[in-house]
């Protein structure tokens, strides 16, 4: 089936549907709100969007960094409208600032401010930025994607849903391509066996 | 004593302007998106010879705290002419027509915007003009429209724009500065939402009567849905295009193991 691509204002369907993201109903007709792919199915209806912004959820695991230091705890960038800020008293590790750590979101009030937990410490390593809404993409179906990049790469990763990848070791080059392709395709259908693919190739000419 | 001005003849007896449009047609758009890799979404975009760029910023923190409205986004639209785009030198200080304008294609864009998702922050939408020759805030307001959807902004609707107007006695679409120029020009820049049809921006100079008031505002929006076309074909076409690249690349590395497969049937 040929993916429908759409921008904001443009008819998806005109059945009563679930509303799923991105979309909206007016006049008893169902609108997406972005340019995106269409997700029709039997029960519900959404939009795919192919740009666009963090917007922080609870239950996320995302990738920070600490912006600064105040006599009580940490201000962490989150790649969010705000930064957030994490007591003293719940971290064990010893934060800098410029130490790059994962958090778990527990709490969004209602001007998207999040309340983060679960803090960890990554030592070394790197953070590469992908476009937030790419991220499903860059793990893929039950981590298949994810899982061709690790052997492919040998690298660790970590992806934050807020769009910045934690990677250390390995091999970083091959890494940076294979994101660009995921970044640049990510609108195509069979991404995981095209990386695949792209992995074997890269392995190849490698040795 | 002055010569007698030349007199110019707006639309001639086959119903051709003077640069040899029709009456109800748009000077020839090309639109581009995508073109700043800083900002979140942009676009470039000639409109006949104006030539502009739009860059959004955002949504992001509005500051100073006190500007900020705990129950929707604000908009910061910025329309601004280059001191070159203009036959004299233009003061680059923003003037009372910039500042003007600014305000009415901002409130334009407001209409479109799911704001009520974005408490406490601003959309910032900055639009620079290159060259102008007339038509400028429709053409800039739509461009604006581009960018906000390449930032992925969720949005309602388009917004189209279309100028509109009187040269000559004639009713004409999309005036040019030639016309814009004539003795009895009107000028009425407007801007539709194309589900809808809801207006968003109109303005007007000059004066006109009440039957060349309907049919100017019928072929202005007939004008906006030509713009509206021209948009939705602009943003598809980016990633249109990078699936005909990506299947060339298949392709491509298809031939290459074929190539591999043979030589090694020779060796």
């Amino acid at each position: 089936m040929e993916k429908k691509l759409v921008i904001p204002g443009e008819l998806v369907s005109e059945e009563r549907k679930r509303l799923g993201g991105h979309v909206f109903i007016e006049n008893g007709k169902i609108y997406s709100d972005a340019l995106g792919i269409v997700a029709d199915e039997a029960q519900a209806v959404s939009v795919i969007p192919l740009q666009g912004r963090y917007m922080p959820c609870r239950g996320d695991v995302v990738v920070g960094i600490v912006a600064q230091e105040k006599f009580a705890g940490f201000i962490i960038d989150i790649n969010s409208f705000y930064f957030s800020f994490v007591s003293k008293k719940e971290i064990r590790e010893s934060l800098k600032v410029g130490s790059i750590v994962s958090a778990k979101i527990f709490e969004v009030n209602e001007i998207n401010e999040a309340e983060l937990g679960d803090i960890r410490l990554f030592t070394g390593g790197e953070i590469v930025s992908v476009s937030p809404v790419k991220v499903p993409r860059v793990i893929g179906k039950n981590g298949s994607m994810l899982d061709v990049l690790k052997n492919g790469t040998n690298c660790n990763i970590i992806v934050g849903r807020n769009g910045r990848i934690w990677i250390k070791g390995g091999n970083i080059e091959l890494f940076l391509k294979a994101i660009k392709k995921i970044e640049d395709e990510a609108h195509l259908s069979n991404l995981t066996n095209k990386m695949t693919a792209f992995m074997e190739e890269n392995k190849t000419a490698a040795v | 004593m002055v010569g007698k001005k030349e007199e110019l003849v707006y639309v001639d007896k086959h119903g051709k302007r003077l640069d040899g449009r029709k009456v109800d047609e748009v000077r020839p758009i090309k639109i581009e998106v995508g073109v700043l890799n800083r900002a979140e979404g942009s676009c470039y975009m000639e409109w006949g010879q104006n030539k502009i760029l739009a860059a959004v910023y955002g949504p992001r923190e509005a500051l100073p705290k006190h500007i900020q409205n705990p129950y929707k986004a604000l908009v910061n639209y910025s329309y601004r002419m280059a001191s070159f785009s203009v036959p004299e030198r233009k003061n680059p200080k923003p003037a009372r027509r910039e500042i003007e304008i600014s305000k009415v294609c901002g409130e334009a864009l407001e209409k479109a915007i799911f704001l009520e998702r974005f408490p406490n922050t601003t959309i910032d939408v900055f639009v620079e003009i290159f060259d102008s020759n007339a038509g400028t805030r429709v053409a800039a307001l739509s461009a604006a429209s581009v960018a906000l959807v390449d930032a992925g902004i969720p949005m309602k609707d388009m917004v189209c724009a279309c100028g509109v107007g009187k040269a000559g006695g004639h009713i004409i679409t999309d005036l040019n500065k030639e016309e814009e120029d004539a003795d009895d020009a009107v000028d009425i820049p407007l801007a539709i939402l194309p589900k809808t049809g809801e207006i968003v921006l109109l303005q007007m100079d000059g004066l006109m009567s009440k039957e060349e008031w309907k049919k100017c505002l019928e072929m202005g929006v007939k004008g906006c849905m030509q713009v509206y076309e021209l948009q939705k074909e602009a943003l598809k076409k980016k990633y249109s295009q990078i699936e005909s690249t990506a299947q060339n690349n298949e392709a491509r590395t298809e031939m290459v193991s074929d190539e591999k497969n043979s030589e090694g049937e020779f060796t």
